[in-house]
Formats: C-alpha cells, structure tokens, sequence
C-alpha cells in the first residue's frame, strides 16, 4: 500500500524534470507587445493608450481626485493640440482604493491584460512605490506626481513630477527652518508630529543609513524639541490626547510631518481645548479641508511648488493663467471641495509633461527609449521649467522650484523663498 | 496634570465608543446575531444627519427627529431578514460582513470617497469647549458623553423594569422557555434590532458632529469596539459603558504616555488578556450544565 | 462522500501530473501562444488559492472561524521584506523563516486560545481578529521591523531559462499553491481530517470518543499559519512593495472567507473554486464601468450564498459534474461563437457563473442539520421505516460480540468474589457559580453491575454523567478511573481509560453517515486505526444495536430513537469498559423503549458495566442491579433496586415531591 504510488509519482517526476529542462529559450520580452515598441502596421492611426490608478475611493482620496481632474484636463489640451506623435492619446483610470496591494494589481492588470502603451503614477508614496515594482518588472517608463521617499525610488526608468531633491529629509527641514529664521522672533521650541506614513516619516527621521529629518535637523540648529509624537495613518487615530500633549509642551512652532486631513484633525483638537499654536506647518495637507476651518486655520504653513497667487499668475504668462481657469472649471463641475490649481495639481502637470516630453524626443512609445532619451535631454514643463535626470540621484532633481505657502486671509499664498514670494510670511500673533 | 486630561478625554470618548458597542452587544447578546452591519448603520447615521443638516441648514442634533424613526426601520428590517433565513451565529457575521461591505461602497458611491464635514456654521458645536481650571472638555464630547450615558443608562433600566424589558432577558436566557412564557420572539427581537438601530442614528449624529466623516471609517471602528463589546461582557450593556470608559481612559493615557502608535496594541492586547484570563466574566450568558 | 486510501493514492500522482500540466503554461509559454497576462492572473489566483487554502484548513474543516489571515499574510511579508529586501538574505530561505515565525505565531495562539475550555467560536473569531492588530502596530512602531516607511523588494535573482519575472513568480506561486492545496487534500483525507470535521460538528462529542481535540486544533491552526506565511512571502513578492496596510489588512479576512463560503468550506477544493471565480470576478469588475459597484457585488454574493447555498459550490459541483462542466465549456464556446462583446475571459466568466448556477441550483440540498429531536424528514429509500424503528428480531451472531471482548481485561461477566472497581468517585463536588450542582458524591461502579442513576430534576445527574466522562472537572474531590485521576486526563484520554458515554440530546456528527459516525469512535479509539479497518468494525457495531439498514444514511434522516441507537453504537465502539447512558429511553415510545432495553441488556452481557440515568423506574427496576439516588447533588441511596425504592426517604425525596409524575 505505501509503496505502490511512488510509481506514478516516479513518472511525474521525471515528466515534470522533463519539462523543466525543456523548458523552451523564451525571448526575454514576453508578450507584452507595445511596451518593446514592435512595428505595427495599425500602430500609426491608433490611439496612445495610457493607464493608472488612483486613489478614488478610500484614505487618499481627497487628493486622488485632484489628480485625475489635472490628468484629464492635460490630455484635452494635448489632443485638442492634435495627440501625441500624431496620434490621439486615451487615458485607463481605475480606482485602487487607497490599497496598495490593489495598486500592483492593476498596474499589472493594466500593462499585461489592457496592454496600455504607456503608464503614469497613482498618487501617494506607499501606491506610487507598489506601481513603480511593477513598472520595473515590464521595463515600463513611470512618471509620477509625488514621491518624496527618494532613496527608495531606485527604479531608473522612474521620473519625479514633484522634488525635493535627493535627499528631501535635509531639504525640506532645511527649507522650513530658514524661513523661521527670517522671522522678527524665530521660534525656538519645536513641537513634531509625524504621521508614520512612508513619505512623512522619512521627512522627519530620514531613511536608511541618513538619519537626518526634522527632528535632528532642528536640534541641529540648536533649537529644543519640546514635543515628538509619532502616530499610525489612519482615521483611527483619536487627537484630542496629541493635542493635549502639544498644548502643555508650549512651542512656538508646531511641525505637522502629515497628511491628507491630518492638520485639519489635529487643529480641530487644539482649537477645542481653547489653543491655538502660535505657528503650524504642516507637510503635506489636503488644500481643501484645512480653508473650511476658517480662522482656526490661519497661517498654516506646508511645502508648495505653485499656488495661483494674482503676484504669481502676473510673471506667469497665459498659458499657465489658461490652465488654472480651466481647473477651475473642471473641479467645480466635479464638486471638489477646493478647486485651486495648486501644488498637486502642478505636481501631475509636470509628470504628463515629463511623460510627453520622452515620447516626443524618442519619438516613438516604445518606453526604453522614452527612459534613455529622459535622461540624454530632460523634459520641459510648465511650471518647473527645464529638468534634468540624474540616475545617480535616482531621477530627482534639484528643488529649484520648492517652496513654502501659507493660508492668509483664506486662502494659500506663496511666502518662500522670498524672490518667488506673492506676500511676507506673516508671522505669530503677538 | 497632562495625564488626567488624558484619561479624562479618553473616557468621554469612550461613552461614544459604549454607545457604539450597546447595541452591537445586546444584539449578540439577546439576539445571538453578530451584526457588523450594525457599523453600516452608525456610517448611515452620520452620513444622513451631514447631509440633512447641511442642506436644511437646522441644527445636527435635531436631525435625530429623522434619522432615529429611518434606522429603527433598517435596524428592524435586517433583524426581519435575520429572522427569516435563520442564521446560525456565525453565519450571521458572514452575512452581515457582506452587507457592511456593500453598504460602505453605496455610502462611498453616493457621498464620494472624499473627507465630509458640516461647516462651522452648521455645526457649532466643533470648535467650542468648556473650561474647569486647567481641565478642557470639548463640547461635542460632552455631549457624545452625555447621550450615550442617557441611552445607556435609560436602556438598562428599560430591561430592569419593564415587561418588555424582562421578556428580552428571559429570551435571551433560554428561548424555549421564553416561548413558553408566551412571548412573541419574532416581535421582540424586532423591537430590540429597532432600538439598536436608533441607537447607531445616534452615535452616527455624534460621530458627524466631531470628525471629518469618510466610508472607510466604519472599518477602523472595528477593532476599539469589539475591544469594547467583548470586555463588557456580550449582551451586558453596563459593563459595555463601563468598559468603553476603561478602553477610552486606557488608550488615551497610552497614546500620551508612549505614542499613538501603541494605542491598537494596548487595547487588543488587553481583549487577549480578558479573553484567555477572565473568560468566564466576558460571558454574560456563559452555559452552565 | 469521502473515499478512502484509493482517493489518497490518485491525489499521489495527480496532484504532481496537474502541477506539472500548469507549470507547462509558463515553460512552453511562447509555444503555446498564451498571452502573459493570463499568466499574471493565474497568479493571482494563485496568490489567492494560497490563502484560502490556508483559512479553510482551520476554519473550514475545524469549523473555528478566524479573521486574523493578515497575521499569516503580514508576518510571512515582513519576513521576507526585512531579510530578503533590507538584508539581503536569499529569498528562499525568507520562506523558510516565514514559515518557522508562522509556526510559532500559530503555537502561541492556539497555545493560550484552545486552552480555554470554554471557548467559543465567536470569541476564538475574535481573538485571532485582534492578532493582525497587535502584530501591525508592532510592525509599525519597531524600526528593525519597519518604522513605518515599508520596505521595497527587489526582483530576485532566478534562472535565466525561466524567462520573465512574471515567469519565476507564477512557478514560485503554483509549487506553494500546489503544496498548499495537497497538504489540505492529504490532511482531508487521513484521520486528521475526521477528526477535524468531528470537532465542527460536534467537539464535545469527539473529545468524549477519544478525539485528541486540542492537539488536532493546534496542528490545524499551525497547518493553516505555516501555508499562509510562505503565501504572505510570495505575496510580498507580487506586490514588491510591503507597508503595514497593504499587509496586516482585513481584505484578506474578508476575501478568504468569501472564497471559501463560496467554494464550500468543508472540501479541499472549496477555496480553489472560490479563488478562481472571485479573482476573475474582480479581475472583470475592475475593467468594466462598475468598478465602484465592485464590493457591492462581492458583498452581495456573500450575503446570497450564507443565505441560499451556506455549504458552497464543491458539493453542487461534485453531485453534478458534467453538467458543470458542460455549463463552463458550453456557455463559453457559444459566446466565443456568437462573438459576444468582450474579452475572451469576459465569456469566461459568463460560462463561470453560469456553471456556479447549475451547481447550486436546486436539487435538494442534502443537509438538514436540526440537531434536534425531530421526526425523521426523509427516510432513505433503502431503508423502510417500520424495520427500521424496530431492531431486527434475530439474534445477534455470536461474532458480534467477539470485538467487545478485548475491552475489558478478564472477560468474565460472572465476576468471581470481589469484582473490580472500574471507577472510583471521592467526596465529588462540582459548582456552576454559586450552584451547588454536586456535594460530596462517593461512589464506586464495579466491573459487570449495571448502576441505575435516579433522582428528581436537577438533582445533578447529568452533571455526574459529565464527570464521569470527563467532559467536566470536579471543583472538589476526585474521580478515579482505572486507577488515573480524571483531572490529571484530556477528556480524549478518559474515553481511552475506558469511559463512553450517550447524550440526552442526541449529538451526532451531522456530515457523516451513520456508518463513518461509528468509524469515527474505532478510528480514534485505544488503538487508533485507519479508516477501512474502522468501517468494517463498525459495521458489526452498528448491526448490533441493529441499525444496518441505515448504515449509509445521514443522521438527520433518523428519527429519535435511531439516534439513541446511534448514540450507544458510537459510544461502544470506543470498545469502553463503563458505558454511561445519559436518558436514551427519553421520548421513545413503549415498543421502542422495550428495543432499547434488549439493546442494553446484550452490550451489558458483553462484558460492559453500565451506568443509566433514567426517569422511568419501571425501566431501572427491570435493568439495573444496583440503583443510585442522587438528590440535591447528594447521594440519597446506594443499593440493591428493591431496598432503595422502599427506602423511607427515597419515597420522600423522589416520589414525595414529583408523586404527581410517577
């Protein structure tokens, strides 16, 4: 009885070794098609397919939704333009539930099954970096809006819409603390909250062997640390306990290394326990949320690469007056609950741009020759201007154009640097 | 002076966190349904008074006129439907996973994905507190902390005293002999699924009144509630306040003593510890023979 | 239903012929002409397979329940991102580790959780609800771990000859599926798997037959855990990105059991049908317009299917598999022919759910399952009722009785001077709470003696019954069972001493025939056997209380009485030196009554000692040669029948207060 189906497992065996050694001499580009940029007779009049996700639904949605208006509303202009290489340019967006796990899904369904020709990056640092595996695997060129965790960002066919530089844990701490310090009375005690999201908590401690972030930075700088909080993303996080804590620790600048509504829920908080910190930044907020507070909200800091300031918009020219109105339009239409053409939205302008500007110059969709001819000529954009892309630096490059907005009178204002500056950083009360 | 905030706010906190849990407890308790779609209606209720507050511009604690009456109906519906599939205990929380699934989306697919809040207009309760020296409370929850004792409070005094109350705990007891007694259970268990549904238009009214609302909350209500559901002991609506307060208190204090972060490891491992130390107190209805 | 060694045998060569036959899809991908995207979804199911696999070995065939699949998923991930992504450790060996942390995860769960005598389903669901919980925040506040900016995986090295990436994942996710899947088929169909669908169906029971309950949970869960981390690390492969969220999340709980509920949870091949049709499902949803009606619809299908089919499509499919079959291929092929719009795996999923249609439609699903007393609902057709109500007139054979005899050391039922004393009750005590159920209980049962146990309602009976088979422990005194303190024995361990015992209730296990209920009790007894021995000696058993014709009947088509027979013919075939019948004359009628004291008086003229609890004295005073009267959880009365019932102060106790009923 034991031994007599070691027979036929013998034959399976060698069957199954049979198989393995003759296995057939595959080509090493698997069936993909466009992404090796085959000759194809149709290929001419065809349409340009691009596919991406983003996160419609779930935790990240509130900026999600900025990003597609921003991607539709630059695909119109590029076809009403006539296309790309000619040809019209479609656009796949499917929603991945702010679920990373569904982003590789569908990055995978999308370039395998839908046989996209080209992809563009979902939005937020955890889903951005599920795709960018999965574009690594196809060879598939990955332009994306916002990923900060550059270290991380290894891939060398992935191009940043939105940087800070190689190492944006010294940067924007950098940044932040030298406008502090062009305040009458620069704040000395420093309150840090840290959402443990990829991109935040990379800005506050670094990542791997570079330690530095806002926390170290600031003592650098000799300024104390009254307050370090860390806190899991999420709507679970109750703050009337964080607010408390900043409350008593008394600093002159409270650091939100946040995002989404995560300043919202924390101003909120102090504001019902009758306090109100005498200056906020915060990283990485949703633009929307945090106007609808009102006054509780003023002079709120976070990081901006573009805000439609008139001051701005009056250097800017039409086209960029142009795109803005449109915006405008289209995130009304689709009942955004802040229809600005910022910061993210600008972030996408510059990845569609970065993605058009290699299809132009290799003149094909085949994506290799897209990431070799990123690197050879750069891109131009709108907003940013010329870039270049470092594959040492893992594509990002200098933050030229990074800066700081503040909400004054209602509304997001450019205050640094302070050549680019729509108005002063309006300092503390008092 | 830091930590009794702390713990003070957490326990006000947990009243809601008790509200949410009663009648989740009393359902598994007396009904032996695991409703999770009880979550669903909580998310319902507070999706249904942000938006009839906010189109009719009336004050958000008075939109209970409308959501009590319309979440009695849906509580006592699924209830019905429970009833008449006759699902076991276990099957009731496949089931009832599915619809919470399904009612998450629709709330999604109808008020966006998107963070939702009343404007301080509508709403004036967000941003003011009351004062005691040095001892802040916000407003909202005080008045989360408040309502919940209320129903709580009235809740348990209604199965003390009245005939109905005292039909719930003898069917709940043993369902024969409940029988027996001639009592109706398809009627009373209606009753109760009814109550518990006003109950979630209630904590859903408090939930709107002090948070950005979005769908996918009602997943990461899970885990503090069963926290909550399971050291009160199911069915035993006192100890669901009293173990609301404690989980508020505990994890407030955790996340101010430690960080945040540590606050889902204190309280799930505080369920594991109830569980495999107290077992025998976390059953309220524990069989004897 | 289950096949015995041959089924065991087939799976030997089949399940390497089938994995060889899918791994031919990516080494001869290009010959065969198969799109890499089907290759991609294959994976995924795969993935998926893997996981719902892993589920179903515990709660599926043990029927305990778990929401915690993302501490496997999360822990196997972590495993390999921490070593494999941050420190280089060659992913193979990740698995390795995933699988031994998996283990220990498992042992520390089921360790404490199944320790708990009085758990439940709902709180063992809960608990393992709380794992990914804790084990997520750990992951998140601990920078070894993770720090919370998850860990990017880069693509391993692996055989050029393979091909593409997707090439070597999908080979790593079929031999993992692969292993996955037979260790569930092997687990299904050896002594492992009964035991595991006895405890779903009735753990009490199994534990009293000699069911080593808590070490099979403990396998199962650690079955289940190791399956699951190698699949979290393939997982982590697959997404190339690890972060708390995307791992230590309730997707996997929820999705595994929809796979499972849907495939049929108490077969091997349950979550692979289920993997198969909600992957394709959502691989269709998400290309459609309705990708937001997406969890609506899953949600949905759940809700139908726990309501409409709660045992799955395995069972439809396996009652009915050509039409199935036929409904797959044929649906496909005409809309393939009818150039349908869409996709080929558009037609696919047609010819999918239309199969899925067929196997659940209505063709009398064959579960009752009211464990209670109820009239027969439908009587095989094999069997009429009325030969089945009475046991057949003729005697048993004298071979029947040959395989009692070893039970009992001396076989003598004539016992010489002093017969032996089998169990030995000291000063016994037992509270529930505050209830006193039994107080200072002292009582012997002898070798060859059939103890009659009278005593009005809650005069502890039962709860003596429960003591006796240690199904409960005393809170004071001891209980001697050949010579070992039943608190020192797992109740599997007392049923091995010698101790069987019937309910009151009838428990049989609702999946099993009549047949395998009683092979369950040999397979597990003394000496553990494999099931085609134990079938065969059930057969004697159950022809012994004469219940043969319904051998291949399902509990729920007998009625009452036949479920007592059941009951004493599972009982005696753990071959028990003590036979502890728990009221099995209550509600039969006096003709059946009459039976069942025939039934009682051969198993006692095969060398067991009986202890029967029984409300009608005229049985007791017919059957027992010594009678015990228990009152207010004390013992009134110890002795020979005739002197106890004229006892002064039995007729008090007893017949004083309940005269009205005697």
């Amino acid at each position: 009885m034991r031994t007599r189906p070691l027979f036929p497992m013998l034959i399976v065996a060698a069957l199954m070794a049979g198989a393995a050694t003759g296995c057939e001499k595959k080509s090493g580009t698997g069936g993909t098609g466009s992404a090796t940029g085959k000759a194809d007779p149709a290929a001419s009049t065809r349409p340009i397919v691009i596919g991406s996700t983003l996160s419609l639904s779930g935790a990240f949605a509130a900026t999600g939704q900025i990003h597609k208006i921003a991607g539709e509303e630059f695909l119109d202009r590029l076809n009403k333009a006539g296309g790309l290489l000619g040809r019209k340019v479609e656009w796949i967006v499917r929603d991945d539930e702010s679920d990373q796990a569904k982003v590789a899904t569908l990055y995978e369904q999308l370039i395998s099954q839908d046989k996209v020709d080209l992809i563009m990056g979902p939005y937020a640092t955890p889903n951005i970096l599920s795709a960018m595996a999965v574009a690594e695997r196809h060879g598939y060129v990955l332009p994306q809006h916002t990923s900060v965790l550059a270290p991380l960002m290894k891939y060398p066919c992935q191009f940043p819409g939105w940087s800070h530089g190689f190492a944006p844990n010294e940067f924007v701490p950098g940044q932040l603390f030298d406008a502090m310090a062009s305040l009458p009375r620069p704040p000395k005690k420093i309150a840090i909250l840290t959402n443990q999201n990829g991109s935040t908590d990379f800005v506050s401690y670094g990542a791997g062997d570079n330690k530095k972030g806002f926390v170290s930075i600031a003592r650098d700088r000799g300024l104390e640390v009254v307050a370090e909080i860390k806190y899991p993303p999420g709507a679970a996080t109750s703050w009337a306990p964080l607010a408390t804590q900043v409350r008593d620790a008394k600093p002159d600048l409270v650091i939100n290394s946040g995002l989404g509504i995560d300043p919202v829920n924390l101003l909120q908080a102090m504001a019902q326990l009758n306090y109100s910190p005498p200056l906020m930044f915060s990283l990485f907020p949703a633009p929307g949320p945090l106007l609808k507070l009102g006054p509780t909200a003023d002079r709120v800091l976070a990081v901006s690469i573009f805000e439609p300031n008139p001051a701005v918009l009056a250097k800017s020219g039409p086209v960029v007056a142009e795109i803005v109105s449109d915006f405008k339009n289209r995130a009304t239409e689709a009942k955004l609950p802040y229809t600005a053409f910022e910061t993210q939205a600008t972030a996408s302008w510059n990845a569609w741009e970065i993605l058009v500007s290699g299809v132009k110059a290799a003149g094909s969709v085949d994506n290799k020759a897209i990431c070799d001819a990123l690197h050879k000529t750069g891109a131009d954009t709108t907003f940013s201007g010329h870039l270049t892309f470092d594959p040492a630096q893992n594509n990002f490059w200098p933050p030229t154009t990074s800066g700081l907005k503040q909400i004054q009178d209602g509304d997001w204002v450019i205050v640094w640097p302070a050549e680019r500056a729509a108005a002063p950083i309006k300092p503390p009360p008092g | 002076m830091k930590f009794l905030q702390a713990a003070l706010t957490g326990m006000l906190l947990g009243g809601l966190h008790a509200l949410m849990a009663a009648g989740l407890s009393l359902s598994w308790g007396v009904l032996r349904i695991i409703n999770l779609a009880h979550f669903g209606l909580i998310l319902l209720g507070a999706y249904l008074t942000f938006q009839i507050a906010s189109s009719w511009h009336i004050d958000p604690i008075a939109t209970l006129v409308v959501t009590i009456p319309a979440l009695f109906v849906a509580g006592a519906l699924l209830q019905w439907g429970f009833d008449r599939l006759a699902v076991t205990e276990l099957n009731s929380l496949l089931l009832s996973f599915g619809l919470l699934v399904a009612m998450v989306q629709a709330v999604s697919n109808l008020w966006t994905a998107d963070f939702q809040q009343m404007t301080a207009a509508v709403n004036p309760y967000a941003t003011s507190s009351l004062s005691v020296g040095r001892l802040v409370f916000p407003t909202t929850t005080l008045i989360a902390f408040v309502l919940s004792v209320l129903i709580i409070g009235g809740g348990h005094q209604a199965l003390q005293r009245t005939f109905i109350g005292r039909a719930l705990r003898a069917f709940a007891m043993d369902r024969t002999i409940a029988a027996a007694f001639g009592i109706d259970h398809r009627r009373v268990s209606i009753l109760l699924a009814g109550i518990a549904g006003g109950s979630a238009a209630v904590a859903g009214m408090l939930f709107a009144l002090s948070t950005p609302l979005a769908p996918f909350a009602a997943f990461e209500w899970f885990g503090i509630v069963f926290a909550v559901v399971i050291l009160g002991g199911i069915g035993n609506v006192v100890g669901t306040l009293l173990a609301g307060l404690l989980v508020g208190a505990l994890s407030s204090l955790a996340s101010v003593i430690h960080s945040p972060a540590t606050e889902p490891f204190v309280v799930f491992s505080l369920i594991v510890v109830a569980l495999l130390v107290r077992p025998q107190g976390l059953f309220a209805r524990a069989g004897g023979s | 239903m289950r096949a015995a060694r041959s089924a065991f045998a087939t799976g030997l060569w089949a399940f390497p012929l089938a994995t060889a036959g899918l791994a031919v899809l990516s080494l001869y991908r290009e010959s065969l002409g198969l799109p890499v995207s089907y290759l991609s979804l294959l994976t995924l199911i795969l993935v998926w397979t893997i996981q719902a696999t892993s589920w179903n070995i515990l709660s599926g065939f043990s029927g305990y329940f778990s929401f915690g699949q993302a501490a496997y998923v999360g822990t196997g991930a972590y495993a390999t991102a921490v070593l494999y992504g941050r420190h280089g450790v060659s992913f193979y060996i990740t698995l390795v580790v995933a699988a031994g942390l998996c283990a220990l995860l498992a042992l520390a769960i089921g360790g404490l959780a199944f320790r708990l005598r009085s758990l439940r389903g709902e709180i063992f669901a809960l608990l393992t609800l709380a794992v990914p919980f804790i084990l997520g925040a750990l992951a998140r506040t601990s920078r070894a771990i993770d720090g919370g900016q998850g860990i990017p995986l880069p693509v391993p090295s692996f055989p050029a000859q393979l091909g593409l990436f997707q090439d070597f994942l999908y080979l790593v996710g079929l031999l993992v599926a692969a292993g996955a899947v037979w260790t569930a088929f092997a687990i299904a169909h050896s002594r492992f798997g009964w035991a595991l669908a006895a405890i779903r169906d009735a753990e009490q029971v199994a534990e009293g037959l000699g069911v080593a309950t808590f070490r099979y949970k403990l396998l199962a869960l650690v079955a289940s855990a190791v399956i699951g981390g190698v699949g979290g690390s393939v997982f982590a492969l697959y997404i190339g990105f690890v972060t708390v969220e995307s791992v230590f999340n309730l997707n996997f709980p929820l999705f595994v059991i929809v796979m499972s509920v849907l495939g049929g949870r108490t077969h091997w091949q349950g979550p692979v049908l289920g993997a198969v049709l909600v992957v394709v499902l959502q691989n269709r949803l998400a290309s459609s317009h309705f990708e937001s009606w997406q969890l609506i619809v899953l949600g949905a299908i759940l809700v139908v299917l726990v309501a409409v089919a709660p045992e799955g499509l395995t069972s439809g499919v396996r009652r009915r598999p050509w039409p199935v079959l036929g409904a797959v291929f044929g649906t496909t092929v005409i809309l393939w022919l009818a150039r349908a719009p869409g996709q080929p795996l558009d037609w696919i999923l047609v010819g999918m759910l239309a199969a899925a249609a067929v196997a659940v439609w209505p063709g009398r699903r064959r579960r009752g399952l009211s464990i209670a007393p109820t009239e027969p609902a439908a009587v095989q057709p094999s069997s009429p009722r009325s030969s089945a109500s009475a046991p057949p007139a003729s005697a048993p054979p004298p071979s029947e009785s040959a395989p009692l005899a070893p039970a009992a050391p001396d076989p003598a039922p004539a016992a010489p001077a002093a017969p032996a004393v089998l169990v030995e009750c000291r000063k016994v005590a037992r509270y529930f709470g505050g209830v006193h159920a039994l107080e200072d209980v002292t009582l012997r049962i002898h070798e060859g003696e059939i103890v009659g146990l009278v005593g009005p309602n809650g005069s502890g009976k039962t709860t003596l019954v429960s003591l006796l088979s240690g199904s409960l422990r005393p809170t004071r005194g001891h209980i001697l069972v050949a010579g070992h303190d039943t608190r020192t024995l797992a109740p599997h361990q007392v049923a091995h001493a010698g101790i069987a015992r019937t309910y009151q209730i009838p428990r049989p296990f609702a999946s099993m025939t009549v047949r395998d209920n009683v092979a369950m009790a040999v397979m597990f007894g003394r000496v553990p056997s494999r099931l085609t021995q134990a079938r065969a000696r059930a057969e004697q058993h159950i022809a012994f209380v004469g219940l043969g014709p319904l051998a291949g009947a399902l509990p729920s088509a007998l009625n009452l009485h036949q479920r007592q027979l059941l009951e004493i013919a599972r009982a005696l075939a753990t071959e028990p030196k003590v036979l502890l019948l728990d009221e099995a004359l209550a509600g039969l009628n006096p003709a059946e009554i009459d039976s069942a004291v025939e039934v009682v008086r051969r198993v006692h003229r095969a060398g067991t000692a009986i202890v029967i609890v029984e409300h009608l004295l005229r049985v007791v005073n017919q059957l027992a040669t010594r009678v015990v009267v228990l009152d207010r959880g004390t013992v009134l009365a110890d002795g020979e029948p005739r002197a106890v019932m004229s006892d002064p102060a039995v007729i008090q106790a007893y017949l004083g207060r309940s005269g009205a009923r005697a």
